[in-house]
């Protein structure tokens, strides 16, 4: 089955689900369809015209465009995914991901899509970790 | 995506003993005709999507523990990414950031096999409106 991530490029989620034997959706994908196919000079910095009028499909025109910008390569996936996993808090949430109003759009359209979605807290200690890797496992299983 | 290339990256989990160096000659030595570029938290391996899914298969089976592996956009040497020619690195601090948790990552991958008991957090209530009250009330 295939699983949008959220954070969409993150190199924890991607190798969970890929190992517990199912496909995960991430950021890379529509990105480097942008560098073989379009020969797009700087994806994600550099969008398309097209790219921006996808977005207009996921949040309106008075909606900064770095949010439709990101949801024009991120709300196909969410269309195409059959669950998602939502790791919230992660540590790293600046740079390509750090934009929260576009994580709170990304939430609110799997919530509106009613596909089943896992949210998990980014683990702190050894603890945090063995319940956030058993609950995707078990989530991940159970989707099977 | 396209079918013809894929590139991954291949990390070493920091508490491993490995190099990138004895990774990227394992790769080679697996023959399997795809490029292996070492880097400083492992390698980027390059070649079409079969011979990677491959190598990764192999890597995995050996290192189940040690080597965390996803999907890179860009290819290798890439100059807008590659440091050898000034390239921007705008995902470099979310790299390094998941690279210093991949150990706790290890440790839950290894509980879950074991089939160990995990604590399951309570989901959020709403917060009813007396204690919202309350609270407000508080603060007057």
């Amino acid at each position: 089955m295939k699983i949008f991530i959220d954070p969409p490029n993150s190199l924890i989620l991607f190798d969970l689900v890929e190992r517990f034997g199912h496909e995960p959706l991430g950021a890379m994908a529509p990105i480097q369809e942008r560098i073989d196919m379009t020969e797009m000079d700087m994806p994600p910095m550099n969008v398309t015209l097209d790219d921006v009028i996808k977005g207009l499909k996921y949040a309106g025109i008075e909606v900064p465009s770095g949010i439709r910008g990101r949801l024009a390569l991120w709300g196909p996936l969410i269309e195409e995914a059959d669950a998602a996993i939502i790791m919230l808090d992660p540590p790293f949430n600046f740079g390509c991901v750090g934009c929260e109003r576009s994580n709170e759009m990304v939430r609110y359209m799997i919530r509106r899509r009613g596909i089943p979605s896992l949210t998990v807290t980014y683990p702190e200690d050894e603890e945090e970790a063995k319940s956030v890797v058993g609950q995707i496992k078990e989530f991940l299983e159970g989707l099977k | 995506m396209s079918e013809e290339r894929e590139t991954r990256i291949f990390m070493i989990s920091p508490n491993s003993m490995m190099t990138p160096d004895q990774l990227v000659r394992e790769i080679h030595a697996m023959g399997k005709g795809v490029t292996a570029k070492e880097t400083c938290y492992g390698t980027l391996v390059e070649g079409s999507r079969e011979l990677v899914r491959e190598v990764l298969a192999a890597v995995r089976e050996k290192h189940p523990y040690d080597i965390y592996s996803k999907v890179r956009a860009y290819p290798t040497g890439d100059p807008r990414r590659c440091r050898a020619q000034h390239g921007t690195r705008p995902g470099y601090s979310q790299l390094e950031a998941e690279w210093e948790a991949l150990p706790l990552i290890q440790h839950g991958i290894i509980c879950s096999e074991r089939g160990e008991a995990f604590e399951t957090p309570k989901e959020k209530d709403k917060l009813p409106p007396e204690e919202f009250k309350k609270i407000c009330e508080a603060f007057q």
